[in-house]
């Protein structure tokens, strides 16, 4: 296939960013709240399963950072 | 907090390459039997074990906010090991002020630690960032839809229909934006300057610009869903 195709002045990384879907609704203080309880119940259960703050940390790369930290934080303690 | 012991600064967070162990968070290397049963009442209850609790704590703080920079050290302008201790010794103060002005939140849902911990990384993060970008500039442009029109050529379809889907986001942006609106998504999701930067920048706060781009978010799932570039469950088609 040849056919011109426009250019976007979006990267590909933007436009996955742009379209996560954030609901239901949580913001960063809340996220804030919940990162301990959620993390804890990660590391218990890999499956734990909580929409609001996945959906969150798809869509917050600062809250996800943290998240993250804090489980590496931990699991370093119990390795 | 400055009175405090400051000689509890782990090697860099026992992070990767150190040969530390870290020690577990349930407890410090030798303290275990003496950290106190409610963390709560023994920080707020003047006297020789609230001095004992806060010494504790501020090791615990030292110890996440060194993981936390650890991680994020090459984003320092100075990534030394002395650069690196200033900046975690300065987010663990932080993150123990931040932390006994919300003691009577803590509800117990988590550990004391787990709960104590995210207030250093948190603080620890937003300084790294702080610094990171301290002598750069940040732009809140509009979005360059002039280089929409130029052509490109694409010989796999799958990079074709991202091409499209890339440009119908980018003239949503156009028409379900406000201006504002655009110029924060591009803030964050393009030029990718950190939130919390950004926010202190525009005199407002991580809160506000999150909701900001949730709204923008919003609008641009239901236009390019209206447009038949998405789903109406969500994914592009
Ligand atoms: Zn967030």
């Amino acid at each position: 296939m040849t056919t011109p195709r426009p250019r976007s002045p979006l990267p590909p990384r933007a436009v996955d960013a742009l379209l996560v879907d954030t609901t239901p609704w949580l913001s960063c203080d809340e996220c804030f709240e919940r990162m301990d309880v959620h993390v804890e119940a990660v590391l218990a259960d890999p499956h734990h399963h909580d929409a609001a703050m996945e959906h969150h940390l798809l869509g917050c790369a600062a809250c996800a950072d943290e998240a993250r930290s804090l489980l590496d934080l931990l699991r370093s303690g119990t390795a | 907090m400055t009175a405090l012991s400051r000689d509890d600064l782990p090697p860099p967070g026992g992070g990767p390459g150190t040969t530390t162990r870290p020690v577990p968070p349930g407890g410090l290397a030798g303290s275990a039997r003496t950290e106190p049963v409610d963390w709560v009442v023994a920080l707020s209850t003047p006297g020789p074990e609230q001095q004992h609790a806060l010494r504790l704590l501020h090791q615990l703080m030292v110890r996440a906010a060194a993981h936390q920079v650890w991680r994020l050290r090459h984003a320092l302008p100075d990534d030394s090991p002395a650069a690196v201790e200033v900046v975690v010794q300065q987010a663990a103060d932080e993150a123990m002020t931040a932390l006994l002005g919300k003691l009577h939140s803590f509800e117990g849902r988590s550990r004391f630690t787990t709960w104590a911990f995210k207030f250093a990384i948190l603080q620890a993060s937003s300084d790294v960032r702080r610094l990171q970008w301290r002598r750069r500039e940040v732009e809140l442009r509009d979005l360059d839809l002039g280089t929409i029109a130029a052509s490109d050529h694409d010989d796999a379809e799958h990079s074709a229909e991202a091409a499209d889907l890339a440009s119908a986001l980018a003239r949503a942006m156009s028409t379900a934006l406000t201006p504002y609106q655009r110029r924060i998504a591009v803030a964050l999701l393009v030029d990718e300057v950190p939130i919390d930067v950004l926010a202190e920048r525009l005199g407002t706060n991580r809160g506000a610009l999150y909701k900001t781009l949730h709204e923008a978010r919003r609008r641009l799932r239901a236009e390019l869903t209206e447009r038949g570039y998405l789903s109406p469950t969500g994914g592009a088609r």
